[in-house]
């Protein structure tokens, strides 16, 4: 724009202007250096918003995530542990089988003891498998109850699955159906104790080997349900490592999003400040001087 | 050519440099005054006349000067182009300005906004997933439900606060418009008066230019001259102020006497004495932004907010129903709002914590399929995010428009400046100059004064 003439009025509001700018400026970069952050509102990048909302929606999610394998890791812990406790109690019932089954110099009285021996080790299994994790039963399915089998070893759980959401859209089940390790009610690993114990009282030398034959077959079940235990506690570590993974990652683009790039601002908040100071002295210069400074 | 001529010649120069005095003085008082237009003196030389009288010629050297005017440095031009602009940006800058309290009370990107509180709500569900029987998880579910209805509500009040604020604007607005026109309508009363009786109209004509550039910031009014001086002035077409006659700008509908709303879009009548005419829309300044604001942008802000609201309710409380509580019955809805004001009355239906419906069978067990599956059973989440951006981005192009706008109207007020703006060097400098010609005239008078003193006292006198 070309000036014609130049008036007093039009310097001091030009200044004024000009100082009304600096000093927002200097605002803008003071806010971004206080709050550490580029991204105060919406409008001042309704792109940068949304991404932000975003990441912050699945930094939460993440974390959630990672919280639930957690949980569900300990589930899985609490079974696997109860399995091997289980199995070793049943392994040393076959013991005391294949002992009753030694027909030889087995008196009345041994077998008597051999058979209370397997009545207490199925109370300790029936008591492995009342396994609590925080208050619920781990083999009593989604029952609000507190125990998966009663003292008679009979099932009163509720079938169905427990499951802990650790991924978007990936859920995995953390519990185990007491049926499906101790057997279905009927031809369960208590039943067969029980027709153990009654047939070492018996003497029922047919009866003892069936039993043996069923604790095997028992043991196997209970083997292959740690096994595939074992595989989903792999799978849940691995979802709380790729959470903890994920929340990094996350973290690290939001603050790439948000956050003030803080050398960047106090630069600019320098040049801003000389600049400010610039316009200052400037305006101190071109106000003063009048024509009647230099009339007498 | 009379003995005397030159003493009246020289008077008449006295006279005309106290005059240009004056006219520096009253410059220089009026450096600061707002609205003022700079005065420029114009001297004529009194010469010849054309025809002295018949038969007869004019044998004189020039009879002095006079002052034939004392021109107000305005241009008309100017001024319309910066009433215009001046409207555009009373317009871009009330936008701004609400639309950024607006934005600040949404608290987006953050902890404690409505996003965070739909992650913390979903959270919340995920850990009663975990713990069904647990009374914490879920009274900590019915908590960050309470909190994400009450953040949906926080904003639709905000919302609500900010057009009811704007309301009265509007009312005040259109006070001053009917007081402003008023004003003119007297003001160019008065200046018809003026310029037939032949007085010096300048500041009445600065206040003409001042009105008529108020009105112009506060409704976009063009404003038109008349030939006896004055301003007509019309609101997009319907005349508010003809001569000496105001009409009345009123409120026809949107807005209550008291300031409420009345649910219709707000549109403004002028009343004047040939009947009521109403004022078409896509006024300018500002009274066209705050009219905007409350007819389009606002609401527009909370139909979004509506639909982010019932759309929340609605898919939450179909799973919600869809499952069964702590007692094995069927859920109740979760969320309760009026249809029609969803974002401004959703609130949380259940009190209990056993009445959340965790299970996805009946009969009381510790089953949280349904929980896990109200995690994921709203996707209001992106709805809200596009509601936001687009908010954003609203905003962040209002600030850009007003920015430009303001870099538009300092040019064209820069340009009035030159013009009318008052230099105080140059000022000065004709002070010196009127007072120099002033004292050059005071010397011809006494050289005449001595001249004639040697023709009348000295003349025949030997010694």
């Amino acid at each position: 724009m070309a000036i014609q003439r130049v008036t007093q009025n039009m310097l001091s509001d030009r200044s004024v202007g000009a100082l009304q700018n600096g000093l927002s400026r200097l605002a803008k970069l003071q806010e971004q250096l206080s709050t550490g952050r580029v991204l105060n509102r919406p409008s001042d990048s309704p792109t940068d918003t949304t991404s932000a909302m975003r990441i912050r929606s699945s930094i939460i999610d993440t974390r959630q995530f990672g919280r639930n394998a957690n949980d569900g890791n300990g589930w899985l812990s609490q079974i696997d542990s109860a399995l091997t406790n289980a199995n070793s109690q049943v392994l040393r019932a076959r013991d005391l089988a294949l002992q009753g089954a030694n027909e030889g110099g087995m008196g009345p009285a041994a077998r008597e003891a051999l058979a209370a021996e397997i009545d207490q080790i199925r109370g300790g299994l029936i008591d492995t498998a009342n396994t609590n994790y925080l208050g619920r039963p781990v083999f009593g399915g989604v029952t609000a109850g507190a125990a998966a089998y009663d003292a008679a070893g009979v099932y009163i759980g509720t079938p169905g699955a427990v499951n802990r959401t650790i991924s978007e859209g990936s859920s995995i089940r953390v519990d185990v159906d007491g049926q499906a390790a101790f057997g279905p009610t009927g031809s369960s690993v208590f039943d067969h104790l029980d027709a153990l114990a009654t047939a070492l009282r018996a003497g029922d030398q047919a009866g003892i080997s069936a039993s043996i034959g069923a604790l095997d077959a028992v043991r196997d079940r209970i083997t292959t349900t740690q096994t595939e235990v074992g595989s989903r506690q792999i799978r849940v570590e691995a979802a709380i490592q790729a959470a903890q993974d994920n929340e990094l990652r996350l973290s690290t683009s939001l603050s790439n999003v948000e956050n003030a790039d803080l050398p960047k601002v106090i630069v600019d908040l320098r040049m801003q400040e000389t600049a400010y100071q610039a316009s200052l002295a400037a305006t101190a210069r071109v106000m003063q001087p009048s024509l009647l400074d230099f009339l007498r | 050519m009379s003995t005397f001529s030159g003493l009246n010649t020289a008077l008449s120069a006295l006279r005309y440099n106290r005059v240009a005095m004056d006219v520096a003085s009253n410059n220089i008082a009026n450096v600061g005054t707002d609205g003022y237009s700079r005065r420029r003196i114009n001297g004529e030389a009194v010469g010849a006349p054309a025809q002295p009288a018949m038969w007869s010629r004019y044998v004189g050297a020039g009879d002095g000067v006079r002052v034939s005017s004392i021109d107000r440095m305005a241009d008309a031009l100017l001024d319309v182009r910066a009433r215009r602009e001046h409207g555009s940006q009373a317009y871009l800058d009330i936008r701004q300005a609400v639309l950024q309290r607006v934005e600040s009370g949404i608290g987006e990107p953050g902890d404690a906004g409505v996003a965070a509180a739909i992650a913390d709500f979903r959270s919340a569900w995920h850990d009663l997933a975990n713990n069904p029987g647990s009374d914490a998880a879920r009274s900590a579910v019915l908590g960050r439900a309470a909190t994400l209805a009450d953040a949906i509500r926080i904003q639709a009040r905000n919302i609500e606060t900010e057009s009811g604020d704007q309301r009265f604007r509007v009312q005040a607005d259109v006070a001053e418009v009917n007081t402003l026109a008023s004003d003119l309508a007297a003001t160019n009363k008065s200046i018809a008066v003026a310029t037939l009786n032949g007085t010096d109209a300048g500041i009445l004509l600065d206040k003409r230019d001042q009105l008529a550039m108020r009105l112009s910031e506060l409704t976009g009014a063009t404003a038109t001259g008349r030939a006896d001086g004055g301003f007509d002035v019309s609101i997009n077409g319907v005349p508010l102020v003809v001569g000496n006659t105001a009409g009345t700008l009123e409120i026809a509908s949107g807005i209550t006497p008291t300031g409420g709303s009345d649910g219709s879009p707000i549109t403004f009548t002028i009343t004047d004495g040939s009947g009521t005419t109403v004022v078409p829309g896509g006024m300018t300044g500002d009274l066209g932004g705050v009219t905007d604001l409350l007819n389009t942008t606002l609401p527009a802000y909370t139909a979004g907010l509506d639909a982010i609201a019932e759309q929340l309710a609605d898919e939450i409380n179909a799973q919600h129903q869809a499952g069964f509580d702590a007692a094995g019955n069927p859920g109740q809805p979760l969320f309760s709002y009026t249809p029609g004001s969803a974002a401004s009355s959703i609130a949380v239906a259940l009190t209990a914590p056993g009445e959340l419906a965790a299970s996805g069978i009946p009969g009381g067990g510790l089953d949280a399929s349904n929980a896990t599956a109200l995690a994921t059973a709203t996707g209001v989440e992106a709805s809200y995010q596009r509601l936001i951006n687009s908010f954003g981005a609203e905003v962040a192009s209002v600030s850009r428009l007003a920015a430009n706008q303001q870099v538009l109207t300092s040019q064209v007020d820069g340009s009035r400046e030159q013009l009318s703006g008052v230099n105080l060097d140059e000022e000065t400098v004709s002070m010196l100059a009127a007072q120099r010609a002033y004292e050059a005239a005071a010397r011809v008078m006494t050289t005449l004064d001595s001249v004639f003193d040697t023709l009348i006292n000295r003349t025949g006198l030997t010694r």
